[in-house]
């Protein structure tokens, strides 16, 4: 009795505690949607001091570094993940896989560091930048922290594909470039698909690092595509102003809500990998 | 049905024999000499020799583990680590023009058990035609593979449905029609019927009939009365070599080894 | 088709995969030998068992304290989650209906998805101002359970779905209750697969940042919290500090050595993890 209880008590507590989460976020970014109604998801202004909290810059910020880390971490990537499972030896594969798991594991305060002082001083020499806390920055130390999870999870989809099959399309000596394009990548594709969206969950979700290169100015960038500009992402704007904000205030509101919106993104995603998955 | 298409066959067949020279006469489509292979320290084939007529089928026989699957893949390349001389048409399948895949368009090889692509039947088919729009243009090729592979009738209303809902046996065939659909110069066959329905047994064994009238078909088989209703010639491998070889009719009824006869009566062999 | 053509196509497409792949394989490793050659002035044994005593700020001395915090905060984070997990797990395997599987499945996948610093948010409001926690210990370790929480689940999970079902139809066709079977059966058999498990997630908490920011540590001033309700101050949060704290070369270095100890205890634990669970397989 005592087993069962125990059983369905944790089951039922630690599955509450998405509920839970989501809940006191509302609950907390409550007063800001009731002041204000919606409008201000989409305003482009945030200035807490006069009460303007458009949330359109950081959600630009965030789309766009997890846009370029994408662009950057997606083929590089599933290249790696290729030449590991198609083209090395056993033996190389082995430590250049356990390595990559090791990378992925590095905690992201260390990328932050990294970006800071290795990265931003690149930049602002090779690009000629006034500063490079920018879009790129954060771009690419996310390409940098997702590229470990990409490799691994696309190196599995691909190692998954049948021996026979890689046997039936050498037996019609089509050449390994259509071995790659039509067999081997259109089977791995569903596996590499989830990897993706874990890493842009990943990506989004990514705190300490972005907020140390991001530049933190909310400003959408101009033109919008500009990303060699200073801007903000969600997550930093987070992490930049709640010790600022003062209990209870509207600017405390405002940021739950920031969070808010992440958790619901993320668990979109998570939805979607998870359908996708189950698909397969 | 069956009787029909024997006697077309049979007329096809007459008329074309006067052109044709007998096969002994012209050059082997496949010539193996002294044909050695160690896998892992061991070793697999000790120098097997022969030779492949230009056309009809033969049979390769013998207990598990002779090599007979090892042989197929040194053959169109699969395994390329053997000693000894193959040569395909004349020409030495190690300096074959363009390497190891254009000599695997050359000689096809069908698995035991089928694999299909994930796509739809005609994509499957066309799979070996290079070039998308090839494959696009390729609906008369596909027609006529898939009725080389006795397999056009099921499913002629459907090519564009995902290939995984065939059943094994049609799957086997389809694998066949993807092989004949490059033109190979000569099919190799892996048990192709070993875990097949009868009736798909029998489809097969019709199209690889009439395959081999074009082209010479080397079929592994562990079932004797399948290579005796495949007539041609058959090989007996035992051990990682050749013990005997000659017309089926012939080995079959009148073998001249003694380790055949012991195969043919009791299906097994004393040889390792 | 002509056979040069092809080769060439071979050769063009082997050629983008390995100018993709090499930089996607060389810069992390570049990244990880530039951290070491960085923290290597600073890393000796003075620096991991040396204790700033406030008046530097952490930053003249060694970064014992920060150690300390963070395998506190790590330990007691999994401490929490650890039989919330395993109680889950099991009540997947063993009572839930195939509805209640499927719920609890997209349930984690979800809470796993969810970024750390949503977590940070949450016991910010709930633990630390409306239970008035106060930045302290638990409230640290309460939102690190949380973040590791799924981990731990979804570990324990994949371990009770690799024993086969003979196994379990054995003990059952002896008529042993589900109790029996779990303790007799099922835990002894995956004990090691559950350790790992653990590692890993100890490893994960490790390596977070945002969530503890505003919820348990404070930068400098602490060695050993009195109680679980006072503030620590951990590894990640103090090289995040160390990492703005301008141009002073000797702190960058400091940041850098903390930065290595810190890629060596969460390497290390993941190296232990794997050996476990290659002893566990056999």
């Amino acid at each position: 009795m005592v087993l069962k209880w125990w059983l369905s008590a944790s089951a039922l507590l630690s599955s509450m505690t998405i509920v839970v989460v989501l809940g006191f976020l509302l609950q907390s970014s409550w007063p800001l949607i009731q002041q204000q109604g919606a409008a201000f998801i989409v305003g482009t202004e945030w200035y807490p001091f006069e009460s303007l909290y458009g949330m359109l810059p950081a959600l630009i910020g965030t789309l766009w570094s997890v846009t370029l880390a994408l662009l950057i971490a997606l083929p590089c990537g599933v290249a790696a993940a290729i030449l590991c499972a198609e083209l090395l030896p056993q033996r190389v594969r082995s430590t250049v896989r356990f390595a990559m798991e090791l990378m992925a594991g590095v905690p992201s305060v260390v990328y932050g560091l990294l970006g800071i002082w290795l990265l931003l001083p690149l930049l602002e020499s090779q690009l000629n930048l006034l500063t490079g806390r920018t879009l790129l920055a954060a771009g690419l130390l996310l390409a940098l922290m997702i590229l470990p999870t990409i490799m691994v999870l696309s190196e599995d989809a691909i190692r998954a594909v049948r021996q026979s099959q890689r046997e039936a399309v050498k037996c019609l000596g089509i050449g390994w470039d259509a071995t790659l394009w039509r067999v081997l990548l259109p089977q791995a594709w569903p596996g590499i698909r989830v990897a993706a969206l874990l890493a842009t969950g990943r990506a989004m979700g990514e705190t300490v690092a972005v907020m140390l290169v991001v530049g933190s100015i909310d400003r959408i960038p101009e033109p919008f595509y500009n990303f060699l500009q200073p801007a903000q992402t969600l997550t930093s704007r987070i992490g930049r102003e709640m010790a600022e904000a003062s209990v209870a205030s509207l600017h405390w509101a405002a940021l739950l809500f920031c969070g808010l919106m992440l958790a619901m993104i993320a668990a979109a995603i998570s939805l979607l990998t998870h359908r996708k998955a189950a698909a397969v | 049905m069956v009787a029909d298409l024997t006697a077309a066959d049979f007329l096809q067949a007459s008329q074309q024999s006067p052109e044709k020279p007998s096969s002994n006469i012209e050059a082997a489509a496949l010539q193996v000499e002294s044909l050695g292979l160690q896998l892992d320290g061991k070793v697999i084939l000790h120098g097997v020799s022969f030779s492949l007529p230009t056309s009809g089928v033969t049979s390769v026989i013998g207990p598990s583990g002779a090599g007979k699957s090892s042989l197929l893949r040194c053959l169109n390349g699969l395994l390329t680590q053997w000693s000894g001389t193959i040569s395909v048409a004349g020409a030495s399948t190690r300096q074959w023009h363009g390497g190891w895949d254009q000599l695997r368009r050359h000689v096809g090889l069908i698995a035991q058990k089928p694999v299909v692509f994930n796509a739809s039947i005609r994509a499957n088919v066309c799979f070996g035609i290079h070039g998308w729009r090839q494959r696009r243009r390729a609906d008369e090729l596909v027609e006529k593979s898939l009725q080389q592979a006795a397999l056009w009738d099921e499913v002629k209303d459907r090519l564009d449905a995902p290939a995984v809902t065939l059943s094994v046996g049609q799957q086997q065939r389809l694998c066949i029609a993807r092989a004949v659909a490059i033109k190979p110069g000569i099919l190799l066959l892996d048990e192709p019927t070993a875990s097949l329905d009868p009736r798909s047994k029998q489809l097969i064994e019709q199209s690889m009939q009439q395959l081999a009238k074009e082209t010479p078909l080397l079929c592994v088989t562990h079932d004797l009365e399948q290579a005796q209703r495949l007539e041609g010639s058959t090989i007996f491998m035992c051990d990682g070599r050749v013990i005997e070889q000659g017309e089926s009719k012939q080995l079959f009824t009148q073998p001249q080894c003694i380790e055949t006869r012991e195969f043919l009566r009791w299906s097994v062999c004393d040889c390792n | 088709m002509n056979a040069q053509r092809l080769l060439y196509r071979d050769t063009i497409s082997k050629s983008i995969v390995w100018l993709l792949a090499v930089p996607a394989l060389l810069i992390p490793a570049i990244v990880l030998c530039y951290i070491f050659w960085q923290a290597a002035p600073v890393l000796d044994w003075g620096f991991i068992v040396g204790t700033a005593d406030g008046a530097g700020f952490g930053i003249t001395d060694g970064i014992f304290a920060q150690l300390l915090g963070s395998l506190l905060l790590a330990v007691m984070a999994c401490v929490i989650a650890a039989p919330f997990a395993l109680g889950t797990a099991l009540f997947y395997r063993t009572y839930a209906s195939p509805r209640q599987q499927r719920l609890l499945t997209a349930m984690f996948n979800m809470l796993q998805g969810i970024p750390p610093i949503v977590f940070g948010l949450c016991g910010l409001v709930v633990l630390v101002n409306l239970f008035a926690w106060g930045i302290s210990l638990i409230s640290g370790a309460v939102v690190l359970a949380l973040v590791v929480l799924p981990l731990l689940v979804l570990n324990t999970l994949a371990t009770l779905e690799r024993i086969p079902l003979d196994y379990t139809e054995a003990g059952m066709a002896l008529g042993l209750g589900s109790g029996t079977i779990i303790w007799r059966l099922w835990l002894p058999r995956s004990w090691l697969n559950l350790l790992t498990g653990l590692l890993l997630a100890m490893a994960r908490a490790l390596s977070e940042t945002a969530p503890i920011m505003f919820t348990a540590t404070v930068f400098s001033g602490v060695v050993w919290p009195d109680s679980l309700f006072s503030p620590v101050t951990t590894l990640q949060t103090h090289i995040f500090y160390l990492a703005q704290e301008g141009n002073d070369p000797q702190v960058i270095s400091i940041a850098w050595g903390s930065a290595a100890v810190l890629v060596l205890l969460v390497a290390s634990l993941g190296l232990l993890a794997r050996l476990l669970h290659k002893l566990g397989e056999h």
